[in-house]
């Protein structure tokens, strides 16, 4: 059976059309997408009288017809941004009303999302094509039930899923960040979660782990280091290991053939880890590029026959 | 959920309270890493002894300021693809995504990992000129055989490089958290000892330091009367240079390739920048080379103005000149800041002041295989080389395997250098070899609008305009201008010793070899059923 892997969009609507393709694209049987699909920036367009105004990437731009304002929201989208249209009034709003900013972000991501969830069907011909979905830490909440009731999207998180012969376990959560973000849980508890999803499944030989946080230590996990400001230390020459203990434990003590990573972009790899391959195709979503892995597995001996990392 | 909002009273951009959204660095240590990778200690002087007796007639500050506005184009350049694709493994990554998987490997592995084998004995021998031979000298040491002057042997180079592999083989052992913190250390110490130069050559006169350098000629090395002697074995040799001035500007060009030795290297620490970015990051970035590379033409300038004013300019080509016809006044490397030390009349203070100028190479010296591990790893993970090249061993973090792709050739190479005076004149060949590199990087920039244009229109870099026209493609061409003139002086006038036959096969060889672990790749991944040409292909997005 042949996987694409890829995680953490961020609401690049660029990488979502690309990863909808990209069955075909590789020849895969599967694809999965790890966690972190929401987006981080929120771009307000102001709606004036016969015209909108934005602020993209520190240029003010002016749209003066419908099509003008749909490239430029198509651009913001592409770039995993949301574009907000406003009037000056709901501006003012946003920027004085407490949670207004939060209320609207959640609203944006939700209607991407469901956007998101049409386009699949259209691609991944109404199911036919199995494609497993997952939050992050950086999801909120409310994207589980959307993905939950698409037809043509498996919603992964707490799961064991049979796929041929394989069986695909689920976690968006990390270990605590600096960033305190929706899905993050001490370690103990963390491993509370792994053993529950683990014991699921049957026949550990063909068990793949799709665990959002990378094991700690496993050069899966390199993150610049920051100060107490979050400002990246040494010019951002130094790294340090971020990712679960808990994680590193459970692939050590389970030995699943395969584990699936991601949440530290810079940090593209693959490690050896006893049987276990485990892999982070990282994430360079901003680019518009698709980073991801092309992963061959073999049912009758258990194991990853081939893979290779892509920049698709 | 917490947000944040950009833009003052009105804002124009939201940002939720998620990973990785962190302040940008420091410009400060942008600053420091591209001081002490454009080196004007280590290789900035260590270069001076080459350059002025090789171009008698060229005028340093010209050449130095020429060299600085030129190289400022390609600090523009790299700062373009910082921004645009800010990933990790540098030159690698913008070559294989812009330009194609093959060239990329080929041009990161020759500039990034082969010609650094080259580089470990260069900073021997640097160890050996500015630390050892000083302090062995300075304290009238006499052991090993001939005391300071054994460090010049074939042995004493040897040893040294051996030394120097094993600091910079440990330092990429132990991680860069801890030597990042010395290295700033290194930085402020080393411009304090820089400092006390600058104050001696200031405070004291051309006739101060005459007497200093006749006194201590005497009493470390046994020569009578040093300065005039200097004089005299250089004229005696054959050697007159012209006097120090600002023209003409034909010989002064030819300077340039020479001071790329030290210049070129203001954005070493680009294969190191990750995933941070922003809409005003083109500009930190570019400040933090730029300041850096300026810094040293700074460093630089304020050096020769006060060899004019205090040692005396057709004096320290002398001694130069000496030391390039392999006959040097003392046996040793003319080190000048060992003869500014010997304006004070204290050993103590002499000695001290050598180990503390020695913080610029130590400061230095871990940036050695540091990025040649990250272009090892990135290889490997895209399965061009064996999955072993990237592995970390479990309980040290040693990248044991890449390391030894580091070490074993660059210690091999080490003896042949030290025991081979022909190899060693090659030296301009490891300046030669990256310059090749950088020349792919700037044609990626140039035709990054054109190869790319999603990627163009969607970076930072793209809004940097001046009179309408983007200035990174334009600084990219005068980047490759800058470059191919070079290459063109390296390759053509037998003064840099690089246009040699044997050097010649010497970077040739690096170039086949890079093509043949590529192509042998490519077949042994066929033959797995793995496609490596599918690396870099982009889905479509419709």
């Amino acid at each position: 059976m042949r996987v694409f892997f890829a995680t953490d969009i961020h609401g690049s609507e660029v990488c979502w059309r690309k990863f909808l393709n990209s069955a075909a694209f590789y020849k895969a049987d599967l694809v999965v997408l790890g966690g972190d699909v929401t987006g981080k920036v929120m771009v307000p367009i102001v709606a004036h009288n016969g015209y909108w105004q934005a602020v993209v990437r520190g240029e003010s731009i002016r749209m003066d017809t419908q099509a003008e304002l749909e490239e430029v929201q198509k651009q913001i989208r592409n770039k995993g941004s949301y574009p907000a249209v406003v009037t000056p009034d709901e501006l003012q709003n946003l920027s004085d009303e407490e949670g207004a900013v939060d209320r609207r972000f959640s609203q944006e991501m939700t209607h991407s999302l469901d956007r998101w969830m049409d386009m699949a069907d259209g691609k991944l011909q109404g199911g036919e094509i199995p494609c497993i979905l997952n939050g992050g830490n950086d999801d909120i909440w409310e994207i589980d039930d959307i993905i939950e009731s698409s037809p043509c999207v498996t919603f992964g998180e707490g799961k064991a899923l049979d796929l041929d012969g394989f069986h695909l376990v689920s976690m968006g959560w990390t270990n605590p960040t600096p960033w305190d973000t929706f899905r993050e849980a001490p370690e103990e508890q963390l491993r509370e979660k792994i053993d529950a999803v683990v014991s699921q499944i049957p026949d550990m030989e063909r068990a793949i782990f799709n665990f959002h946080a990378p094991p700690y230590g496993s050069g899966l996990d390199e993150a610049p280091a920051l100060d107490d400001t979050l400002r990246p230390m040494h010019g951002g020459a130094v790294m340090k290991p971020v990712g679960s203990t808990a994680v590193r434990d459970a692939i050590n003590s389970y030995q699943p053939m395969l584990s699936v990573h991601g949440h530290i972009h810079e940090s593209r790899g693959i490690k050896k880890m006893g049987r276990t391959l485990a892999i982070n195709p990282g994430s360079v979503y901003g680019d518009g590029v698709l980073q991801g892995a092309v992963l061959e597995l073999n049912a009758k001996k258990g194991k990853v026959a081939k893979y290779l990392l892509v920049n698709g | 959920m917490a947000t944040d909002a950009i833009g003052g009273e009105t804002p124009t951009l939201f940002l939720r309270k998620a990973t990785g959204l962190v302040r940008g660095w420091s410009v400060r240590d942008s600053i420091i890493y591209a001081c002490l990778a454009t080196n004007f200690v280590t290789l900035g002087l260590y270069e001076f002894t080459f350059a002025g007796p090789a171009f008698p007639k060229g005028q340093f500050i010209t050449a130095t300021l020429i060299s600085g506005v030129w190289v400022s184009f390609l600090v523009i350049a790299y700062a373009g693809l910082i921004v645009t694709i800010p990933r990790a493994g540098g030159d690698y990554v913008w070559q294989s995504r812009i330009l194609g998987s093959g060239l990329g490997f080929v041009m990161a592995a020759t500039g990034w990992w082969f010609i650094l084998w080259l580089w470990a004995p260069i900073y021997g021998n640097i160890l050996s000129v500015q630390l050892f031979e000083p302090l062995w000298a300075t304290l009238k040491w006499t052991w090993p055989n001939g005391g300071a002057a054994w460090f010049g042997t074939n042995n004493g180079i040897f040893i040294v490089t051996l030394i120097t592999i094993v600091i910079a083989g440990l330092l990429v052992s132990l991680g860069m958290a801890g030597y990042a913190r010395i290295q700033k250390y290194a930085f402020f110490g080393g411009m304090a000892g820089f400092a006390v130069v600058v104050i001696l050559l200031l405070i004291n006169s051309h006739a101060d330091f005459i007497s200093s350098f006749n006194l201590y000629g005497q009493k470390l090395f046994g020569v009578h009367n040093a300065y005039a002697a200097t004089n005299h074995a250089a004229a005696k040799a054959g050697y007159t240079t012209s006097p120090f001035g600002f023209g003409p500007l034909g010989p002064t060009m030819l300077l340039v390739p020479a001071f790329m030795f030290f210049l070129l290297w203001p954005n070493w620490g680009s294969t190191l920048y990750g995933e941070i970015r922003g809409a005003s990051d083109f500009r930190r970035v570019f400040t933090g080379m730029f300041a850096g590379l300026w810094m040293t033409v700074l460093l630089t300038i304020i050096f020769l103005l006060l060899i004019v004013k205090t040692v005396g300019w057709g004096f320290y080509q002398n001694l130069n000149a000496l030391d390039y016809n392999l006959t040097p006044q003392f046996g040793i490397w003319p080190y000048p800041f060992m003869f500014a030390g010997w304006l004070v009349h204290n050993t103590a203070f002499q000695v001290i002041l050598i180990l503390v100028l020695s913080l610029w190479f130590f400061g230095w010296v871990g940036t050695l295989f540091l990025s040649s591990t990250r272009v090892i790893f990135a290889a490997a993970f895209d399965r061009v080389l064996p999955d072993r090249a990237a592995e970390v061993s479990e309980k040290r973090k040693v990248p044991f395997y890449s390391l030894v792709l580091m070490l074993l050739p660059a210690v091999i190479l080490a003896a042949i250098y030290a025991y081979s005076s022909t190899f060693r004149t090659y030296t301009l060949d490891a300046t030669l070899v990256i310059a090749v590199t950088y020349l792919f990087s700037a044609v990626a920039v140039v035709l990054l609008p054109w190869l790319k244009p999603d990627l163009w229109r969607a970076s930072p870099a793209s809004r940097i305009k001046v009179l309408g026209v983007p200035i990174v493609p334009v600084a990219g061409v005068i980047t490759i201008g800058l470059l191919v003139f070079n290459l063109v002086e390296w390759l053509s006038n037998d003064l840099y010793f690089v246009n040699s036959h044997d050097s010649l096969i010497f970077m040739g060889a690096m170039y086949v070899l890079a093509i043949v672990v590529y192509v042998l790749a490519r077949v042994v991944r066929s033959r797995q059923g793995i496609d490596l040409g599918l690396i870099n292909k982009e889905i479509p997005v419709e």
